[in-house]
């Protein structure tokens, strides 16, 4: 299989270096800082050709990096796509502009089941570009056993030690120790999120790397036998580097994410912001970003030119239950960090 | 007290030209002075509920190095941070160690040969630093991965059928970090043999010493500033390393540099993460003091002999 390895991703390792990299401030430019890999770039060249607008896109590689570049203030970015929780928190902090989304024609295309969601419920900020969940894939030439519980990834057998890989942040494998475990997201009490550590210092020896990088050529070319990972990124792998990969249907729930289209407070070209928001969600557009990205749209795709389907990406089409991870309290948050810190002190 | 050495090439006050050395001075307020006060001031604010911070001053955070909350809500002294704090002085040092022990044969080896040579293999030793970090210390990730260049190479001999990764192990990591600085070391160490004046060597064998004898008592010691200069070069940025832990340590154990980013990341605890980087800075300048009022003990010394 390919050796593809992501190097932009890696910017997030010098996260000291607060610096704005953008600097688009000029009449008819746009910056976006989205996940690595994540918009299209036909789309985006369709909409330079169409607009004149000159379009950057730098990649970050978790919500906290870019809520952290948000919060030190003058990004350069005019467009971001962090997930649902974090849209939540960056609203409550005062870090986004209000779009005035609900009343742009983008709005219109969106899903219903999508539409003001409780991240967002006035509908003022946001506009949903994609969404998956979290779970963990397997590499079927290592493993053979059965994938219907997160039992097999977190209290795996002898024989896979060494042979499994978690993710280098918290965010997600907690809320999947925790569906796990039966204990509710962003928990305030101690004790739970005691149970929460010990499973996960258990799990501990048989766990190669705790990495979010490099992830396709870590489980694909069978460096692990299992790896924590999304949905659609297992389908892409599978799919275009013809890797013997299979997504895990755990019965005690994937961990749903989706990714919004925000502007920061104070964004230089909030104007072409919208023009690019509104470009991405037209139908044609939203399919040509489906066929790319890869993860499940919340908005209006032409089903005629979909890629993918039930039979074809079974990833994208989940058959265990899907928990949408949740914005966590101070508190709640800070049992996080105690578990992670312990687990890798 | 007998009077303070003079440093070396420290010009005296009355000389500075003021206005000359203006933009310098700028610079270092800039880059230096200001950010690191800021990092200061975030240390002794109080954190925000989702990151950032607020002027509201709080020495929490330097209690919270120490002291934290245990699992039944009793403040108590937590070692986690040290464990942290002593891994990361503990593998800087190892790989100071390395590199010095690995630095030494190769710079006499350099120091040897034609000048053409010589020119050659320095220019090679500083090859490296013309790629990004982040491509260098990934390409160990091909080397010493499964199916990687040694596992290929030892299967290819029949001496290993069978072995693990070598990938994501402490000794990974320990290799990444010798490889990323270990140039820092050999520079100096080579420009310290390459004033060795061959006289003292020869001068050592006439009076029947041994080669370990003239290694001991006549090279080594002559090499001493080179090999000191090398080591502060590798021993500080180590103490910082972010990298190697995560790509080749597998992220398994953190050092201070990957503690700082999860206190500004995941932990939304940019206070803390300011404190951390605070009691870092303390601890490389103690170390450097150190080092500098050894240095000028030993001019001292000197000057008064």
């Amino acid at each position: 299989m390919s050796v593809k390895t992501r190097f932009s991703t890696l910017a997030a390792a010098g996260a000291f270096s607060l610096l704005a990299s953008a600097s688009a401030w000029a009449e008819g430019s746009l910056s976006i800082y989205a996940w690595a890999d994540s918009i299209a770039p036909d789309a985006v060249a369709k909409f330079e050709k169409e607009t004149g607008i000159k379009v950057t896109v730098d990649a970050f590689s978790s919500n906290e990096d870019l809520l952290t570049k948000l919060q030190a203030g003058s990004s350069g970015y005019d467009i971001v796509t962090p997930s649902q929780h974090f849209v939540k928190i960056m609203i409550d902090s005062g870090l986004l502009e209000d779009i005035g989304a609900s009343s742009m024609p983008a709005f219109q295309q969106i899903l219903p089941e999508w539409q003001k969601q409780w991240w967002d419920p006035t509908g003022d900020y946001s506009v949903p570009l994609a969404y998956g969940n979290a779970g963990f894939t397997v590499n079927r030439n290592l493993y053979k056993g059965p994938v219907d519980s997160w039992k097999v990834y977190f209290e795996p057998s002898e024989e896979l030690k060494g042979k499994i890989a978690s993710l280098a942040q918290p965010d997600e494998v907690i809320p999947a120790a925790q569906n796990y475990l039966g204990i509710p997201y962003c928990s305030e009490d101690p004790k739970e999120m005691k149970r929460v550590l010990d499973l996960l210092q258990a799990q501990k020896p048989f766990v190669a790397a705790y990495s979010s990088d490099n992830i396709e050529n870590r489980i694909g070319g069978g460096e692990v036998a299992m790896h924590f990972w999304w949905d659609g990124n297992t389908m892409r792998v599978r799919r275009n580097d013809k890797a013997n990969v299979e997504y895990a249907m755990p019965k005690e729930g994937l961990v749903g994410w989706l990714d919004s289209y925000v502007v920061p407070k104070g964004a230089a070209n909030l104007e072409n912001a919208k023009k690019f928001i509104n470009f991405m969600a037209e139908q044609e557009n939203a399919t040509i970003e489906y066929n790319y990205y890869g993860h499940s749209s919340p908005v209006k795709v032409d089903a005629s030119k979909a890629l993918y389907n039930k039979e074809n990406a079974p990833e994208l089409f989940p058959t265990a239950p899907v928990k949408m991870s949740q914005a966590c309290s101070p508190a709640a948050q800070e049992l996080v960090t105690k578990v992670w810190t312990q687990l890798l002190q | 007290m007998n009077q303070r050495p003079k440093l070396p090439g420290w010009p005296k006050l009355s000389d500075w030209n003021v206005l000359g050395l203006l933009p310098a001075h700028l610079i270092m307020l800039m880059t230096l002075i200001i950010p690191v006060g800021i990092i200061a001031l975030v240390s002794f604010s109080t954190r925000g509920p989702y990151g950032g911070f607020d002027y509201v001053f709080t020495t929490a955070p330097y209690k919270q190095i120490l002291f934290n909350e245990g699992w039944s809500g009793e403040l108590e002294f937590n070692p986690q941070y040290l464990i942290v704090v002593a891994r990361t002085v503990i593998l800087s040092l190892a790989t100071t160690i390395i590199c010095l022990a690995l630095s030494f044969p190769v710079a006499y080896f350099i120091s040897l040969q034609k000048t053409s040579a010589k020119m050659l293999l320095i220019y090679l030793v500083t090859l490296p630093f013309w790629v990004s970090m982040i491509v260098r210390v990934y390409s160990w990730i091909i080397i010493l991965g499964n199916d990687g260049v040694i596992a290929k190479a030892l299967r290819a001999l029949g001496i290993n059928e069978n072995m693990g990764s070598l990938l994501f192990t402490d000794t990974a990591m320990l290799i990444g970090l010798v490889y990323s600085y270990i140039p820092l070391m050999i520079l100096p160490v080579f420009a310290s043999i390459e004033k060795l004046d061959p006289a003292l060597v020869e001068a050592s064998h006439d009076l029947y010493g041994s080669r370990l004898t003239t290694l001991r008592r006549v090279i080594l010691p002559l090499c001493r500033p080179g090999m000191a200069a090398g080591a502060i070069l590798v021993f500080v940025p180590c103490l910082g390393a972010v990298l190697e832990p995560v790509l080749l340590g597998g992220g398994k154990t953190m050092m201070m540099g990957n503690l700082i980013q999860l206190q500004f990341g995941a932990a939304r605890n940019w206070p803390l993460g300011a404190a951390i980087s605070i009691v870092l800075m303390c601890a490389v300048m103690v170390f450097l003091l150190w080092r500098g009022v050894q240095a000028m003990r030993k001019e001292g010394r000197e000057a008064s002999a």
